[in-house]
């Protein structure tokens, strides 16, 4: 499982974490999907690939009790960068990874094996996968799908013959919602693989140094297309849509589907406490929630208090955040134990896009980071961003314009 | 204290005056406050208060307490060293035999206490919501250098006559020892929560073994070590109930909803534990009205709730209107069903336009006394067929089937069984 990636474009919310480790759901993380995947598939051997920020997802993981993965035999293993005697290296790619952890991957002797990333939401039977894959003789079955967005380049566009051999997979631009994107799902023959991975010339890039060369040499690569529902999160408005589709009357991923529960560790928070003035429609509430204002088509994580007046809408509240009386919030995804102080109003505003990441702060979204604060009675804009651990004192006198970000300033300088 | 501290719970009690709730558990298995279990208040403030080391004393339906308590792990209490263990009476020695009481219980056990070679062991009582920190009071027990040390909180003068009512002197010393009393003196009662010196605790153990008594701690034990003169009182303040009636099961639930709920459940420095269940976040849909309640994981709102409890896995249709009711695990509420002080039991089928809890308030004809202030009762996995009228105090039996209803409904104070 890949989960080491550094996602630029989730900014505050992708800073401290690796995007596997982004909470998501209300209480999950998005790894959870993955792992929860796994062991309903019976894959009970699993090695997380780590080096970007993984302190988060290790604490989330722990020894997998949550998955039933503390195992005498197989189980979860973390497997981060390490120092050995000669050539010490990060991980230069995602073939890289896998290399330096060959000799864990030799030792498990899988006839299959399974690369798949971390940080995507979907629910799949790897079983029923790996069954076909046999069946075909495939060296490598490389899973598609629809592209769920217009930016079909992110993923990497697979072209598949009549027969439903793979003839390439290459990141161009052409392709709009609905092309055949990779899902980010390989399937291997476990000999070839580990024969690739003992090559010494090796690339380090999975898709440019493995797959397209497999596939060129005319081996046995076939496509699976999956059309279920399956969304990326590593931008802030793929994951914000994700979330929102929870929202649905009849949410894509059913949470509630006691066949395939998604597994994560819980927390010990109370039951959700709803007060005598709260107003609560079209939404997922976490225990240990407080309410006395308004929520509409909102996820609230655990912890999160809403005080009495304030209004909460199409917004995504992570873990301890308070939000206090008389705020507003429209349209913002604020990360943990951020603090909003009273009237304040944050997603107001004309819907300028932000002036240095127009592409991923269009959509009048506002982000809020970890542990920041929002002052008593300010205005926030739309395509806002508020770093993680902003201050009262490093706010504006008029508040954050749409299209800005608010930074801490550093230590001792004056206004 | 010398050694680890062990703690002995009492949770073997049949809990009669619970009615249906208890019929298939014993009473600190019952549910509360969304998603715990009553012995999860006393679990909690062992393991808050630093006590790892417990033994659980079942006799009565242990099999729901047993799948909840598990290894322990909800509470830490996975452990090589103490832990928690459940103790069950068993055959094998010659005065074993089911326990014939609370102290006759700890007495058939009383091998693990002599493991321990403790001087010192707290009994506690799994049936009571309440938060405490043992230590300042098995401080207070050493310095006083006391027998026992009794746990006692403050009730209205009026309710004692249900509890163990304490007489102290001057200096804190109880001088009597009153088990359910008629006219009690004061409203100062026992909390059920006990420091023993270990050997006074075996000397009195050893002799009403040999006589013929109720074998309970209430009743001979405590009542003999304070002719000893030697049993402290220990004031405790703050929230204290015991869950022994239908209707103190039903007003503490309601408490941790009213505007000024006693104590908050979310406490981080006091967190209460227990086995979480894997369910997802509550969904409040487009057209719910949610306030005033508690709302657990897996619960699906798209009707009404106000005052009450919804426990994990409680769906809620459209139309549907809860009022001042318990609905407990995975329950279903059908479209446009009332109910107006309720109490579900788990896995409950209320079908569609159901009306639960209407007209005047007659006391139940079986058990008026303990229900008669208008609640009415459904037992687990019981389907209350479509369009039904039932009336208050009305006390359903548990996996009954829609044909099991008569077609014009129950009036208030009526009993359905098989």
């Amino acid at each position: 499982m890949l989960a080491g990636g550094k996602s630029e474009r989730l900014h505050a919310l992708g800073r401290m974490r690796t995007a596997s480790a982004l909470p998501f759901g209300g209480k999950y993380r998005i790894i959870d999907f993955t792992l929860s995947n796994c062991v309903h598939s019976g894959l009970y051997r699993i090695g997380v690939l780590t080096q970007y920020a993984p302190l988060s997802l290790q604490e989330h993981i722990g020894i997998g009790r949550a998955w039933d993965l503390d195992r005498r035999d197989g189980g979860i293993r973390l497997l981060p960068p390490y120092v050995r005697q000669r050539a010490t290296n990060w991980y230069r790619g995602t073939a890289d990874a896998l290399v330096q952890n060959r000799n864990v991957i030799a030792d498990a002797q899988a006839r299959h094996i399974l690369v798949v990333s971390g940080d995507l939401i979907y629910k799949m039977d790897y079983g029923s996968l790996i069954a076909r894959h046999e069946a075909r003789g495939s060296v490598l079955t490389v899973v598609t799908t629809p592209s769920p967005d217009d930016e079909a380049e992110r993923y990497g566009i697979v072209d598949v013959d009549g027969t439903g051999r793979v003839r390439g997979v290459e990141v161009r631009r052409d392709g709009g919602p609905g092309t055949q994107v990779s899902a980010s799902i390989y399937l291997f023959r476990g000999r070839d693989l580990l024969a690739r991975l003992a090559d010494p010339s090796l690339g380090p890039d999975l898709v440019a140094d493995v797959i397209r060369p497999m596939i060129e040499e005319g081996l046995p690569v076939h496509a699976d297309p999956f059309d279920g529902y399956w969304h990326d999160v590593t931008t802030i408005d793929s994951y914000y849509a994700a979330s929102m589709d929870l929202l649905r009357p009849l949410p894509p991923i059913n949470l509630n589907d006691p066949d395939w529960l998604v597994y994560t560790p819980s927390e010990d928070r109370a039951p959700s406490l709803l007060g005598g003035s709260a107003d609560v429609v079209s939404s997922m509430i976490a225990h240990g929630t407080r309410i006395e204002g308004t929520v509409r088509r909102s996820i609230l994580f655990p912890g999160v208090h809403v005080g009495a007046g304030a209004i909460v809408e199409d917004s995504i509240v992570m873990h301890d955040t308070r939000i206090l009386r008389g705020a507003r919030l429209h349209g913002a995804i604020i990360d943990k134990q951020v603090r909003i102080g009273e009237r304040a109003e944050v997603g107001v505003g004309e819907p300028v896009r932000h002036r240095e990441h127009p592409h991923d702060l269009g959509g009048g979204l506002c982000v809020i980071g970890k542990g920041a604060e929002v002052p008593t009675g300010a205005k926030v804009g739309r395509n806002t961003l508020v770093e993680i651990g902003v201050r009262e004192r490093d706010y504006g006198r008029d508040g954050v314009p749409s299209g800005s970000t608010v930074r801490p300033r550093p230590a001792g300088a004056a206004r | 204290m010398s050694g680890v501290p062990y703690a002995m719970i009492l949770a073997g009690g049949v809990g009669s005056r619970l009615c249906l709730l208890s019929e298939k558990r014993a009473k600190p298995a019952v549910p509360f406050g969304g998603k715990y279990r009553i012995i999860d208040f006393t679990l909690s403030n062992c393991v808050n208060s630093g006590i790892f080391d417990v033994g659980i004393l079942t006799q009565y339906r242990p099999l729901s307490l047993r799948d909840h308590i598990g290894i322990g792990r909800a509470w830490d209490l996975d452990r090589k060293r103490g832990g928690v263990e459940l103790l069950q009476p068993f055959q094998g020695w010659a005065e074993n035999d089911w326990y014939r009481g609370t102290a006759d219980a700890v007495w058939q056990n009383w091998h693990r206490v002599a493991d321990r070679q403790a001087e010192h062991i707290l009994v506690l009582s799994g049936d009571h919501v309440y938060r405490m920190d043992y230590r300042p009071m098995i401080e207070a027990h050493l310095e006083r250098g006391a027998d026992a040390t009794v746990a006692i909180t403050e009730v209205p003068i009026e309710q004692a006559s249900q509890f163990g009512v304490v007489r102290t002197d001057a200096s804190g010393w109880i001088t009597g020892f009153l088990e359910k009393p008629k006219n009690p003196p004061s409203g100062r009662i026992s909390m059920g929560v006990y420091v023993f010196r270990v050997a006074a605790l075996l000397q009195e153990l050893v002799k009403d073994d040999e006589r013929n008594s109720a074998h309970d701690f209430g009743r001979d034990i405590l009542p003999a070590l304070v002719e000893r003169g030697r049993v402290a009182a220990f004031l405790v303040p703050g929230y204290w109930q015991d869950i022994g009636t239908l209707d103190s099961f039903y007003q503490a639930n309601l408490d941790l909803v009213s505007e000024d709920p006693p104590f908050p459940l979310e406490d981080p420095r006091w967190p209460i534990f227990t086995p979480s269940t894997e369910y997802p976040p509550a969904r409040i849909g487009s057209g719910a009205h949610v306030r005033s309640s508690i709302v657990t994981h897996g619960t699906i709102v798209n009707g009404t709730v106000e005052r009450s409890v919804l426990f994990p896995g409680a769906v809620v249709e459209e139309g549907a209107v809860v009022r001042d009711s318990i609905v407990m695990g995975e329950t279903w509420i059908g479209p446009d069903a009332v109910l107006d002080r309720v109490i579900l039991d788990k896995r409950v089928h209320v079908g569609r336009a159901a009306t639960i809890g209407t007209g005047p308030s007659t006391p139940n004809r079986a058990c008026p006394e303990h229900l008669s202030a208008g609640i009415t009762i459904v037992g687990k996995e019981t389907r209350v067929p479509e369009g039904i009228t039932v009336g208050r105090n009305v006390r359903i039996a548990a996996d009954l089937a829609e044909e099991d209803f008569p077609r014009d409904g129950l009036a208030s104070g009526d009993v359905l069984e098989r």
